[in-house]
């Protein structure tokens, strides 16, 4: 079991290596650079800089010089712990990250939480009811959430808060605490304003998670381990809940993995759609604007989460099931 | 718009102030005490209190001598309130300089004439070679030191002296010869600025050094930025500074001092002053200007609203959601279009009213044709005959364009200047080959040998089939729609028209390599033919397709590139006779191009005057003061030049 952890962490640099020169070179990959997009974004504003402005910026950005200087300027400076300054926003990429970060993490925990809260109660329930009424209408329910496409959802329910109430719904704090410091009330605040998009975001996954749990619990229940506790008299929810459940819920810990990298960046759009703080639109933006510093800094922490994330995942699965831990060990 | 003021139209418009201004006051202070005292001014309750507690001194003390005397456009007002904007980030710096309009000079509300700002006066001397400017004795910057002529003196000596921070002579303040203009203090009010060529088109230049795309003003604080430049400051502390921010050299740590929306701390004229925060915030706050120069023609000092919010929004339908719901006090920028109808469906209820100001002359969807297509020597000449374009012209439907991708708004035209400026060549010109007659087009194609095939589409002279391209970028405003209209009405004529719908950087660099066959792209120039990078001027980088090889031919002097035609020479001498004379002579330049972009169409206009491009206005319906119609233009920084200063609340 430790090898098996320091395996996973020995191969994890080699890793980040290559995906740093991927992620470099997918940046890059589009025509022109941050200069280019930064210049056609102020022609649509009218206005325009000389070619001597132009080449003086180029200079001062560094971007006159050869992809592969670039591509060493950047990883140089990681390797010494400093993430580096974003073209466009002219601040450190670590604060820039940084202060978005803590939002996103409630708001991907959140979301999470809820999927699993809602999901997994819900999978149980249409196992053990298999083809009841009940079992139904969640399977009806699971199916319009699936189909759904949450930014969808994010426009209806923003809608809906103005025309019945009249307050649009966008940010994660009201414009008075945007910019304060952390207090009870601006928590209150946030608590205000999080739930919606967390709903949001959770919501496609919950569908997807109950109809796993559903299909493996059904497939546990009939096994015989289950018929001879049954026979023995063990109540059944206590049946269900201390041996199958486990099983089922096995899958749906695996993907913990790349569930947060995919929360981080999956609710890209929902988080533009309602104007959230939070690194995906930030992301979104750095590419657009062919920011590669910050873009290639985002991605790359992106990498180095999936990797965390799938050896928890790999850890949490071992604990949960003690096979695994015999053949990895 | 007249490009030069001289010394005498100067002096007839202060003439005609000042009998308004002084009774304006005289009135004022009449009224409150009784004596007629022309030096009473009134001041924020806020900073009223300020002085109370000796924080600030007395307003007479803060204004200068001749404060600036801001018409309001409808009533004097009240103090107070708080205007709430959105943005979109910090590549949105202009939303910024285009709110507060600290330039040394401004334009006019209607956009017609150059009016003073933080500059009380300037003149030429007889042979437009001299211009003298003069400041406002006894004006302040924001943190209260002494605004002089050393504010214009280091701009000149620490930024376009320095070849680190200017690597190569800026045009508009360059020589014939290329070489750096000079500029002398005469005395701490007065700056000379000395050209070896008659320069007429200088004061025109000045309104545009407000520090606008993110570069560094022309007015700058040199008490404070001394301390970040090596000719001045200490460079081990400087070093030092530079370390700490994480920064490669000076320059960056200068620029990122010098440019306020990067720099609370950075003193400045503008009416309202950043406050704690910067254009990388979530919200961005600006406050009232103690010492802002200008009052009202009642002498109360401006602006009346003592703060702006700008709120960070990281997409622009979100920013349009916001203000139907209400939570936006005064938005022109980034409002869509499309979204009109919605707007105006909800204003009473959230308690707005949407104005709409249309853009200033040229055309907001033109279909550029590239003359120097070389991809395909037979259809490029095609392209370039003018026949071909006026039978692509005539068969455009516009009226269906208006009416669907503009809803309604607008006036059919070619890209030539609006109706109300000195430049416009009238309308036999600016209604030039707008008619929709299929039937003439029709009969020009076949007169230009591009017959019809079996398949009833028209082929080349030589036989091939000819597939014309229209490369849009879904930016801006509906140029998608627009160009899904005008291939159905060209297919109609027998031309096949494809329709690719290009990300800009694509677009950009495909038209920079002359790979376009034309474009959909609009003139809003129209009125500044002269200066910046006009689109109908081929040297113009980024410009349109009409002639990008033509560029490459001026810039390497006739090396590289296509020698232009006749007609494309003559726009580019225009031009530059145009910087050298007098401002009759300037109009009538400038009718003799509006006439040929008409009579060549190297632009075919559809749909111009609309309020596409940040026209759309939505407006706190107890927010007094902001005028119906406005100049709207980047040159004129709008809103800007509607003089936000004296809006205030109606309550």
């Amino acid at each position: 079991m430790h090898w098996y952890v320091l395996k996973r962490l020995a191969v994890a640099p080699l890793m980040l290596f290559l995906f740093s020169v991927i992620a470099f070179a997918l940046i890059q990959a589009p025509p022109g650079d941050f200069l280019t997009s930064y210049i056609a974004e102020l022609a649509q504003g009218g206005s325009s800089l000389d070619q001597a402005q132009i080449d003086a910026l180029r200079r001062q950005y560094g971007l006159d010089k050869p992809i592969y200087q670039q591509y060493l300027l950047w990883v140089g400076s990681i390797l010494r712990g400093d993430l580096g300054i974003s073209l466009e926003w002219r601040r450190s990429n670590a604060e820039l990250i940084g202060e978005r970060l803590l939002l996103t993490l409630a708001l991907t925990t959140g979301s999470l939480l809820f999927t699993w809260l809602v999901a997994i109660p819900i999978g149980i329930l249409s196992a053990t009811r298999q083809y009841s009424f009940i079992d139904y209408v969640f399977t009806v329910l699971n199916y319009i959430g699936l189909a759904t496409p949450n930014f969808m959802l994010a426009l209806v329910l923003m809608w809906m808060a103005f025309d019945r109430f009249g307050v649009s719904v966008t940010g994660l704090f009201s414009p008075e605490f945007a910019q304060a410091p952390w207090s009870w009330a601006r928590v209150v605040d946030l608590l205000k304003h999080i739930w919606l998009p967390m709903i949001v975001l959770g919501i496609a996954g919950t569908a997807q998670i109950a109809r796993v749990v559903r299909a493996n619990l059904l497939d546990e229940l009939k096994k015989p381990y289950a018929e001879m506790a049954r026979a023995k008299g063990l109540p059944e929810w206590r049946l269900v809940l201390k041996y199958p459940t486990r099983v089922a819920i096995a899958p749906v810990v695996s993907t913990l993995g790349w569930y947060f990298p995919q929360l981080l960046s999956g609710g890209v759009v929902v988080s533009v759609v309602m104007s959230l703080p939070t690194i995906g639109p930030l992301l979104l933006r750095a590419l657009i604007s062919q920011d590669m510093y910050l873009a290639g800094t985002i991605i790359l922490i992106f990498c180095a989460l999936t990797l965390i994330g799938t050896l928890v995942s790999d850890v949490l699965l071992a604990v949960l099931d003690p096979r695994i831990r015999m053949d990895g060990a | 718009m007249i490009e030069v003021s001289t010394a005498a139209s100067t002096e007839r418009r202060r003439r005609q102030r000042r009998p308004a201004t002084w009774l304006g006051s005289a009135l004022a202070v009449l009224l409150a005490s009784g004596l007629a005292l022309a030096q009473q001014y009134n001041e924020a309750p806020m900073l009223a209190e300020m002085v109370a507690r000796g924080e600030l001194p007395p307003v007479e003390e803060r204004l200068p001598e001749n404060p600036l005397v801001i018409e309001p456009f409808e009533e004097i007002g009240t103090y107070g309130g708080v205007i709430r904007r959105g943005f979109t980030g910090p590549g949105d710096h202009n939303n910024y300089t285009r709110w507060v309009y600290d330039s040394l000079l401004r334009f006019s509300v209607d956009g017609s004439e150059i009016v003073p700002h933080v500059l009380e006066s300037w003149e030429p001397s007889e042979d437009f070679r001299t211009w003298t400017l003069r400041l406002r004795r006894g004006m302040k910057w924001s943190d209260g030191h002494p605004f002089t002529a050393e504010a214009l003196t280091f701009y000149y000596d620490a930024v376009l002296k320095n070849p680190d921070l200017t690597p190569s002579v800026p045009v508009w303040i360059a020589n014939h010869d290329g070489t750096l203009a000079t500029m002398r203090a005469v005395d701490d009010y007065t700056v000379e600025v000395e050209f070896d060529f008659p320069y007429t088109l200088f004061p025109l230049e000045l309104t545009f050094r407000d520090g606008g795309d993110h570069t560094i003003a022309a007015h700058l604080p040199a008490h404070y930025l001394k301390q970040f430049h090596p000719d001045y400051g200490d460079p081990a502390e400087i070093e030092r500074m530079v370390r700490e921010a994480g920064l490669n050299d000076w320059t960056q740590l200068f620029m990122q001092k010098a440019i306020i929306q990067d720099n609370p701390d950075r003193p400045s004229t503008a009416a309202w002053v950043p406050y704690q925060s910067t254009i990388s915030d979530q919200i961005y706050t600006l406050r009232r200007n103690p010492y802002y120069f200008a009052v009202d023609p009642a002498g109360n000092q401006l602006p009346y609203v003592d703060e702006v919010q700008f709120r960070f929004f990281a997409d622009v339908e979100a920013l349009n959601f916001a203000a139907v719901a209400g939570e936006l006090d005064m938005q022109d920028r980034h409002m869509q279009l499309t979204n009109y109808p919605v707007l105006v469906e909800n204003a009473e209820r959230s308690g707005y009213r949407v104005i709409t100001w249309p853009t200033f002359g040229g055309n907001d969807a033109a279909l550029w044709v590239n003359q120097q297509y070389t991809a395909d020597p037979e259809l490029g000449e095609v392209l370039a005959n003018q026949d071909f374009r006026i039978a692509l012209s005539i068969g455009i439907d516009r009226e269906e364009i208006r009416e669907s991708a503009f809803l309604g708004l607008g006036e059919l035209r070619q890209p030539v200047a609006a109706p109300w400026h000195p430049y416009y060549p009238g309308d036999e010109y600016a209604f030039k080959h707008t008619e929709f007659d299929p039937a003439r087009a029709n009969e020009i194609l076949d007169s230009l040998g591009l017959t019809r095939g079996p398949d009833g589409m028209r082929r080349l002279p030589s036989g091939r089939p000819l597939r014309l391209e229209i490369s849009v970028v879904p930016a801006f405003g509906p140029w998608p729609d627009v160009a899904q209209l005008i291939a159905g009405d060209f297919a109609d004529l027998g031309l096949a028209t494809d329709i690719q719908i290009r990300e800009r950087n694509t677009h950009f660099t495909m038209r920079d390599a002359n790979e376009l066959m034309m474009e959909i792209w609009n003139e809003d120039t129209a009125g500044f033919p002269f200066t910046g990078n006009p689109k109908i001027d081929p040297r113009s980088s980024p410009a349109t397709i009409f002639a990008v090889e033509s560029r490459t031919w001026y810039a390497t002097n006739g090396e590289r590139g296509i020698e232009p035609t006749p007609e494309i020479a003559r726009i580019v001498e225009i031009i530059e006779e145009a910087k050298t004379v007098g401002t009759e002579r300037q109009i009538e330049l400038a009718q003799e191009l509006n006439r040929l972009v008409a009579d060549q169409l190297y632009g075919i206009g559809t749909v111009g005057l609309t309020p596409m491009i940040q026209g759309v206005v939505v407006v706190n319906a107890d927010l007094a003061n902001v005028p119906d119609l406005v100049a709207n233009d980047w040159p004129l920084r709008t809103p800007g030049d509607a003089r936000p200063e004296s809006f205030f609340y109606r309550r």
